[in-house]
């Protein structure tokens, strides 16, 4: 189902007069799975729960698959909501957990549990119906909320900042399996982070919000490549000046001088493993850093002193 | 620190805590020692107890009404304001207005004013002389009025922090997946605050059970109907024409067990719920 959003803005009453969301107009395709990107602060979170109903916007119109919803409770939008910390019912077992919107639902006894024990396969919780939600891991926490919020066959789902509270590994896991997940139930997805790298891994679309406004709508790749506004160009990777522009260090070329392109002396060499930073002071006063694979570095074999020349790929 | 923290503790608490109560069961059973003029040789002290003496203590007549009369009054009151206790301290909690830091301390005035202050109060209020026109003097319902007032800043507090700790985002999952927000309440927070509305209820009903100060004017002392356990217990401990105190102190005992068994309740039920959430 698609979503579109129209002039959306929440002030949440604030006295400056700042606005949590200041205007959003965004089109998220039928089946995609859109990444809602932009530091704390930039009024995500905000219009992820506008979307769900959890939140009333000041103006603006919310749409799923053409209709209009801006005035439905949440409890009829039939939309599945995984919260930053999952919100588990902990007075619930996990397979009650996830059954709680069918019994809300009143559907009859044989079909819930048929969907609960499907739901349980789905995430990979079998073994752990009967446990309650502290006796789980964060990761088994967020699979039991994501079936919970999809028992309910939602329209749309809803991810607030999915990956933010589990350590660096079961994140890694839990990425690709959300990005295998949506290709087994292609449900029109939105998933709201702060983490530029999960939003290009996962999504199939990222918006980039910054300040309560826009900043850019596109492919990962396309706004990767080509980023609209230095925010975007500085917020979706590493970037570094030369000659008054900005560029990604990996599109830098480095030389022993002579060489064409700005001219410097390295200043520092820092060797992260598959990557070498080497940081260059040039000429004209500024500095810039470039990147290297360890297999450049080697065959260039630069060290702090040297006369270099950095020119663009 | 360590043990003799410990030690410390042990010994502030008999002190403060075991001896009396140990003191009024001794009584109440008649205990008493006989040293067999051994002096200090322990082995030779017997136990003596009578409880000829407890039984008759609670078979003087009025004994029995009265301790009958605190604990239905005392549960009923401990009920009305469990539930208002909620009620309020959810609108403490979730609503913000003018004005509520100062109903908010509010709530504490009946912790802060002496209780015979509220038996003035009350005797005034609803008195012979009422300017309501309202007289409850040697009324049940002036006692109930009266143990409403006493007990309800208990129910207030002991549910509010576990209100405030609340995960909100729990019941916004409820509301997504299609819960009004009645079910969402019965469903989801009540289960949650279950703990603490027990502990809230065996708070106030303990309370209320030996409240004397704020009931002891408008009861009318003398009035069968509402002489309650504590003034039973005032009265007979005041009479020295026979052996009133003994009769107190069976009393006494018998409101300690009723209040040991309401507390093990409201105890079991937050543990059963609490393993639960947090094993």
């Amino acid at each position: 189902m698609s979503i579109s959003l129209d002039d959306v803005a929440k002030s949440y009453g604030r006295s400056d007069g700042k606005f949590a969301l200041n205007g959003v107009t965004a089109e998220i395709p039928s089946g995609s799975l859109t990444a809602i990107l932009g530091p704390s602060g930039s009024g995500k979170s905000t219009l992820l729960k506008v979307i769900a109903g959890l939140e009333q916007p000041d103006r603006g119109r919310v749409c799923i698959e053409g209709d209009d919803v801006t005035d439905l409770d949440a409890r009829f939008r039939g939309i599945g909501f995984c919260f930053q910390q999952y919100a588990p019912f902990r007075h619930l077992t996990v397979e009650k957990n996830i059954a709680y919107g069918l019994k809300v639902r009143r559907r009859p006894r044989a079909e819930i549990s048929k969907k609960v024990a499907e739901m349980l396969e789905l995430v990979q919780l079998g073994d752990f119906a009967k446990r309650y939600p502290a006796q789980l891991s964060g990761g088994q926490r967020q699979r039991m909320a994501l079936a919970r919020a999809l028992a309910i066959e939602p329209r749309v789902l809803l991810l607030d900042e999915p990956f933010g509270a589990l350590d660096a590994q079961v994140r890694a896991e839990l990425r690709t399996w959300v990005k295998n997940l949506h290709d087994q139930v292609p449900i029109t997805t939105i998933m709201v982070t702060h983490d530029q790298s999960e939003a290009m891994e996962v999504a199939s679309q990222l918006v980039v919000l910054r300040d309560g406004r826009i900043e850019q709508t596109g492919a990962p790749g396309e706004l990767y490549d080509h980023p609209a506004t230095p925010f975007v160009h500085e917020f979706l990777g590493p970037t570094t000046t030369v000659g008054g522009e900005v560029v990604r260090p990996h599109d830098l070329v480095l030389r022993r001088q002579p060489g064409p392109g700005h001219q410097g002396k390295v200043t520092g060499v820092v060797a992260l493993g598959f990557e070498v930073r080497v940081e260059v002071a040039l000429d004209d006063g500024s500095s810039c850093w470039v990147q290297l694979t360890a297999h450049e570095f080697a065959e260039l074999t630069v060290t702090v002193g040297d006369a270099v020349a950095v020119s663009p790929r | 620190m360590g043990t003799s923290g410990a030690t410390l503790l042990a010994g502030y608490l008999a002190a403060v805590v075991c001896i009396p109560i140990a003191a009024i069961f001794g009584h109440g059973f008649g205990l008493s020692f006989d040293t067999h003029g051994a002096g200090l040789e322990l082995w030779r002290w017997s136990l003596h107890s009578d409880f000829a003496g407890f039984t008759s203590g609670l078979s003087v007549p009025g004994a029995w009404s009265a301790i009958r009369l605190s604990i239905v009054v005392s549960g009923i009151v401990a009920a009305i304001n469990s539930v208002m206790g909620v009620a309020i301290a959810w609108v403490l909690t979730h609503d913000h207005f003018r004005g509520k830091a100062l109903i908010s301390s509010m709530i504490d005035l009946p912790f802060a004013l002496p209780t015979i202050v509220a038996g003035v109060t009350f005797i005034y209020l609803y008195g012979a002389d009422s300017p309501v026109k309202l007289d409850l003097t040697g009324k049940v319902l002036g006692l109930g009025v009266a143990l409403t007032f006493v007990t309800l800043p208990f129910c207030v507090r002991a549910v509010q922090p576990v209100l405030e700790a609340m995960d909100l985002d729990a019941q916004d999952a409820a509301r997504t997946l299609g819960a009004s927000k009645l079910r969402t309440f019965w469903s989801i927070v009540v289960p949650s605050i279950l703990p603490a509305v027990a502990s809230a209820y065996a708070l106030a009903f303990a309370r209320a059970l030996g409240e004397y100060g704020s009931i002891s004017l408008i009861a009318l002392v003398g009035t069968a109907s509402t002489t309650t356990a504590s003034i039973f217990l005032f009265t007979q401990s005041t009479n020295f024409a026979f052996d009133g105190f003994t009769s107190a102190a069976a009393v006494a005992i018998v409101l300690l067990g009723v209040c040991f068994v309401v507390f093990s309740v409201a105890g079991t039920v937050g543990w059963w719920i609490n393993k639960r959430l947090r094993p």
